[in-house]
């Protein structure tokens, strides 16, 4: 028996809870899964590499390979073979519906493309593809300082890293800019990594559950790493990778959210109103991480 | 006795001819192993130029500078900087209280890192005699 997932219309950071919802009571059972993406009409990169995150967990441990209907909306399906969606879910899922052929997204506001990253080696392609398109969108479209450009290159290695040192497996990754007209009234530039791997409790359970006793889970463990800059190394310069992106966006007034298992920790600025912790939410693997840095300046009332 | 130690030399013989960010802990090991094979004993001080290096990030300002500082170097000279290398830098030496010298390019020097750190790294300097302030207060090394 096939179980459904559906992928909601509009999928992104705010619904991906629901999604995750789904995707787990039908994980859970052990058949194979059709992920069904028909009706939708908008992704975010946070959809897209989590979808891909999705797909990594359903087909592991030997199960059955899962299953993909794309979206029927041409502008959907096309903006999704763009971003480079369709390349790596290709190795995932069985899909089924009409996938266009992907033309080079030069010309458009995908700055990266759903990209691999499993070694060393593809964090230094990612770094090296984006500099130069995203230091022109960055100072000339959100106002970003020119010298402070090269914090989103960091950023960005950084967040790629974490899949390399802690996931235990690979992962995706994918920036994009963006008009956000409905949630801030402004461009945005949105980093977001997803993987299917360990998680961070597990990543940090053997520096850090002693530590935390009975508080220990999957929001401890995001506040540690976050919060607290710890690492699972016990090397006492290791751990500046996620606070050297929480500096980042915070001068920027920009966000990071990072969910992993049943948690999702947010360092939130004045124009979000998401929670800083969420505890309780669907067991999803791995960890997905959301940057966004926004246009300077004046703000919506 | 100063020694020059170009890092994007050191990057593309280490790891690849292509690369020319410093990014990633496997690539800032690989540097720092490649930067320590390279310093001679008689070198006082190590003079890292960064010239042709694009982005470096903090897990290879981690490797490379703050393992030197801690590892193997009393005195480290950085030269060829931008402001994006800055950024990466300075919150990895605040992290760890170290200390570097900035050289600019007209070769006056300016300390990088927390205060505390900065101004004894300055007084060592001095009291060795590897640099000496000019009337106008301007720090320079008097063995360049």
């Amino acid at each position: 028996m096939t179980r459904l997932v559906e992928v909601p219309a509009s999928f992104d950071d705010r619904t991906f809870d629901q999604f995750a919802g789904g995707f787990v009571t039908a994980w859970a059972n052990g058949e194979r899964l059709l992920f069904d993406a028909h009706a939708a009409d908008w992704a975010s990169p946070y959809g897209l590499v989590g979808l891909l995150a999705a797909g990594q967990a359903a087909g592991a441990g030997g199960r059955e390979k899962p299953l993909l209907t794309a979206p029927t909306a041409a502008e959907v399906v096309s903006y999704w073979s763009r971003a480079g969606f369709f390349r790596a879910a290709g190795e995932l899922f069985e899909i089924h519906g009409r996938i266009p052929k992907a033309k080079p997204p030069e010309d458009s506001d995908v700055l990266l493309p759903v990209t691999a990253v499993r070694a060393a080696e593809d964090v230094h392609e990612v770094v090296s593809h984006i500099q130069q398109r995203a230091t022109a969108i960055l100072t000339a479209e959100l106002g970003v300082d020119p010298k402070a450009t090269m914090g989103f290159a960091m950023a960005l290695s950084e967040a790629c890293q974490n899949i390399v040192e802690h996931a235990g497996t690979g992962g995706w990754v994918a920036v994009q800019s963006y008009h956000w007209r409905r949630r801030l009234a402004k461009r945005v530039v949105v980093i977001a990594v997803a993987d299917a791997g360990v998680g961070f409790r597990h990543s940090l359970a053997p520096t850090q559950a002693t530590r935390f006793g009975t508080r220990w889970g999957d929001a401890a463990a995001l506040e540690a790493a976050l919060v607290q800059g710890v690492s699972r190394f016990r090397d006492p310069g290791r751990g500046q990778g996620l606070k050297g992106i929480r500096n980042y966006v915070s001068r920027w007034d920009g966000k990071i959210s990072i969910r992993s298992g049943t948690a999702r920790i947010s360092i939130t600025p004045s124009w979000d109103d998401d929670v800083p912790l969420a505890d309780g939410l669907a067991a999803f693997p791995g960890a997905q991480v959301l940057i966004i840095i926004p246009e300077q300046g004046t703000r919506k009332a | 006795m100063i020694q020059h130690i170009d890092v994007h030399a050191v990057l593309r013989r280490s790891v690849s001819g292509s690369y020319t960010d410093l990014v990633t802990r496997p690539t800032g090991r690989a540097v720092r192993e490649g930067i320590e094979q390279a310093i001679v004993a008689e070198a006082s001080i190590a003079r890292i130029d960064f010239t042709g290096v694009g982005c470096i990030d903090y897990s290879c300002a981690d490797e490379i500078v703050a393992k030197l500082l801690r590892e193997r170097l009393r005195v480290l000279l950085l030269s060829g900087l931008t402001d994006g290398h800055r950024e990466a830098i300075e919150p990895v030496l605040a992290g760890h209280g170290l200390a570097v010298l900035l050289e600019r390019p007209d070769g006056t020097l300016e300390p990088l890192g927390p205060r505390e750190s900065a101004d004894a790294l300055l007084e060592d300097l001095i009291a060795r005699r590897l640099a000496t302030r000019t009337p106008g207060g301007d720090l320079h090394l008097t063995a360049a």
